[in-house]
């Protein structure tokens, strides 16, 4: 456990005295068979908890194989900080959930004037609430920008060819998915901003020729704005849509590290430097 | 290379030399339970799917009626201008269900679509047939103008600029104990002939009146398509 | 892709990943602070901008001009730039629908093992002509004006006569904003392309006493305003006709 060699301490100004130290507390010598390293002080025991804990959960559900595959496989040689902006993407959109849960706690959806008076009461009234919708709001944003400058990387580096072509697809999918999250998103506070913008966003939908109309009449639940419109876009905005993309992105975190991230194109491997499995750098 | 037609295996468990098989049984226990686990799946799965899916599909079927609603006597509405009045279009949710309508008296050196009791006044609405964004009257100009993507409709509500597909819909008004009422909304197509209610964006020129069929929420008008 | 550059790639990516160094925490500590970057960038934005809350959402409104959130810029302006009426379909589901199938399918239609985009002529003619076309379209779609809001600012000859020849101009844009010109003609940005012809020069071509005599006296299908009050009328002409 502690065979390194021991540190050498620097010592800055005048040793003080050591603070009075209950005797249970205090070191004592070893019992003969005792192995070496092994807890003897009930501080040794507090010291050791974590490690203790972690060993059980560890023991119950042999999770440390699954964190050291994640945590410490090899990314290729020349990556660097473009490959930041996928895993920016997620903590914005972690961002936008945590802010969205406790948007939730005040928002009501209801059409006939409770959702705009719970949103104006959020703005004025609630501690940091406009701060929080803000950061909602600007998140939204934020996310939108990453999701295309991480497909415009894919893009460029050729990252979603062989074999990664299916990760491309999870990829477009959760693309899709956010820029509906911020139409559905755009309806809930329900100003006359948000009102036209749903009118004429689900009016779009409804110019495609047969099922258009009765995709219309599906997200609105009728045939005009009503009642239910809104917390249709709420329900979609707020459970269906951030369960997909959650779930989605998994998906694409796991074949990410099952399949590895891209090395830069311009970077190639070559012959004189070591083969397979060998460290360098 | 294709591998030589094998023969074909009895049907019966018998005849394959399964253990324990008895006689003149075709299903054995492995393929009996497979089965139980995908017929069990898939009724758990419909059994959730289908009254969620029905649930949420429900309104796309269900027919929404307004009645009429009084907006105003009759010498109120002049024959050469638009007098904007609210009617409510999706009841219960206050200012958000209600829209505005622009009613005139019918003036037979404008109006080229045929009289009839139904349009002595003519109503039309502010919702633009492009997607919905709702339109302005301007007197000056004598047209209606959209001011999301720029349509402009003349006097008759036709379509003048912009990329609106087909005319502004226009309500069914009638003469009721002295009061002006307004009706459900139709559709028309470029000629001014009368449809069911469609959505914005929807051309019902041509092919049009096929391509966006009525929809079952809004009553099929009586001898409209 | 054949087997052969499949296996090609496999081979030297696994040599380039015995070369890297471990996920953690040598990535991580790159993604960590690009995630603190994140989250400091929408705390900025949060404390300069805030939420607005418009007026609250009313259907029997006539007044209000509706936009979008500026990611939808480019569908928006999609719509204003594709007029013609039977195209109407094309531009709201045609081209969005065609541009996600193209994308969602890109890895089973580029199939090439080339990664160098040097080496993607096609690629990066793609890349630069839908970068081009969504920036264009998001810039046009966020100073789309309405036709009923003229946006025009005065021309140097009208600031050049003095304050009082600038404010006459602003009321006489107020007034043709009212009256609804942007309806058929095209006034510096705002304004629909037709039917009538583009008025951001006109006053360089006909005098205000044409202007005038044009607009209660018009040519079909331009409507005749003489209705108007003289002196709205005298200061829609005025502003025409300062439009050099």
């Amino acid at each position: 456990m502690s065979e390194a060699p021991p540190r050498p301490r620097r010592r800055r100004g005048p040793r003080l005295p050591k603070p009075p130290v209950p005797p249970a507390f205090l070191p004592r010598p070893l019992p003969p068979g005792t192995q070496r390293g092994a807890p003897r002080t009930a501080l040794d025991h507090a010291a050791e908890s974590g490690k203790v804990v972690v060993d059980w959960i560890d023991e119950r559900t042999q999770l440390s194989g699954v964190t050291r595959w994640v945590m410490f496989r090899k990314v290729p040689r020349g990556t660097n900080w473009f490959y930041t902006l996928g895993s920016a993407t997620m903590f914005a959109f972690l961002a936008q959930a945590v802010t969205g849960v406790f948007l939730a706690m005040y928002y009501r959806p209801d059409a006939s004037g409770g959702a705009y008076e719970s949103v104006r009461y959020i703005s004025t009234s609630v501690f940091l609430g406009n701060f929080v919708r803000g950061m909602h709001k600007w998140g939204a944003t934020v996310m939108v920008v990453l999701v295309f400058l991480h497909m415009a990387r894919t893009f460029v580096w050729g990252a979603y060819k062989y074999p990664r072509e299916l990760n491309w697809v999870i990829g477009v999918t959760l693309l899709i998915l956010t820029m509906i999250m911020g139409f559905t998103g755009y309806l809930l506070p329900f100003d006359e901003r948000s009102y036209w913008a749903t009118i004429v966003g689900v009016n779009i939908n409804g110019t495609g020729p047969v099922i258009g109309p009765y995709l219309s009449d599906f997200l609105r639940g009728g045939p005009e704005f009503n009642a239910t419109t809104l917390s249709r876009f709420y329900a979609i905005h707020m459970l269906i849509l951030p369960g997909a993309i959650a779930g989605l992105i998994l998906a694409h975190l796991y074949l990410v590290t099952k399949l590895g991230t891209t090395a830069p194109p311009w970077v190639k491997a070559t012959p004189e430097e070591p083969a397979l499995g060998e460290e360098t750098a | 290379m294709a591998p030589a037609r094998r023969p074909k295996k009895s049907q019966y468990t018998l005849d394959r030399g399964m253990p324990g098989a008895f006689e003149g049984e075709t299903v054995s226990r492995r393929r009996f339970m497979t089965g139980t686990v995908h017929g069990a799946g898939m009724l758990m799965t419909a059994g959730m799917v289908i009254p969620a899916v029905g649930f949420a599909l429900g309104p796309v079927f269900k027919n929404v009626t307004l009645g009429w609603q009084t907006v105003g006597t009759p010498d109120m509405f002049p024959e050469d201008n638009y007098l904007p009045v609210v009617i409510t279009i999706a009841p219960g949710i206050g200012e958000a269900g209600k829209s505005t309508v622009y009613v005139r008296k019918r003036n037979p050196k404008v109006d080229t679509q045929p009289a009839s009791a139904s349009n002595q006044w003519v109503a039309i609405t502010s919702r633009c047939s492009h997607l919905g964004c709702s339109v302005l009257w301007v007197q000056a100009a004598e047209h209606f103008i959209c001011p999301c993507h720029g349509s402009v409709f003349d006097v008759e509500g036709v379509r003048t600029a912009g990329p609106a597909p087909r005319p502004l819909d226009r309500f069914y008004t009638r003469l009721h104990d002295g009061f002006v009422q307004v009706g459900p909304r139709y559709s028309v197509n470029t000629e001014l002939r009368a449809f069911s209610p469609r959505d914005p964006g929807e051309p019902l020129d041509g092919i049009g009146q096929y391509a966006y069929p009525s929809r079952p929420t809004v009553r099929k008008l009586p001898g409209h398509v | 892709m054949n087997q052969r550059e499949k296996e090609a790639y496999l081979r030297e990516y696994s040599i380039l990943k015995a070369q890297g160094k471990p996920f953690f925490p040598y990535a991580v500590a790159k993604d960590s602070l690009m995630g603190l970057l994140v989250v400091v960038v929408i705390i900025v934005l949060s404390l300069l901008f805030g939420a607005q809350l418009g007026p609250k959402a009313s259907g029997a409104t006539t007044t209000y001009v509706p936009r979008p959130d500026w990611y939808f810029f480019f569908l928006f302006q999609l719509l204003r730039v594709i007029h013609p009426p039977g195209f109407l379909g094309v531009a709201t589901i045609g081209i969005p629908t065609l541009g996600m199938i193209l994308l969602f399918l890109l890895p089973f239609y580029d199939r090439s093992a080339e990664r160098r985009i040097e080496r993607r002529p096609i690629a990066v003619a793609t890349l630069v002509f839908v970068v081009v076309a969504m920036a264009l379209l998001t810039l046009r779609g966020a100073a789309a004006g309405s036709p009923t809001a003229l946006t025009i600012s005065a021309p140097a000859a009208v600031k050049a006569a003095g304050k009082g020849a600038v404010s006459e101009f602003y009321a006489g844009r107020a007034a043709s904003s009212d009256v609804g010109c942007g309806a058929c003609h095209t006034i510096g940005t705002a304004g629909n392309p037709g039917p009538g012809p583009a008025l951001t020069h006109v006053g360089s071509r006909i005098p205000l006493a044409g202007i005038e005599r044009t607009l209660v006296n018009p040519t079909a299908p331009m409507p005749s305003f003489k209705g108007l009050p003289p002196k709205e009328l005298t200061a829609i002409a005025t502003f025409i006709s300062d439009l050099k």
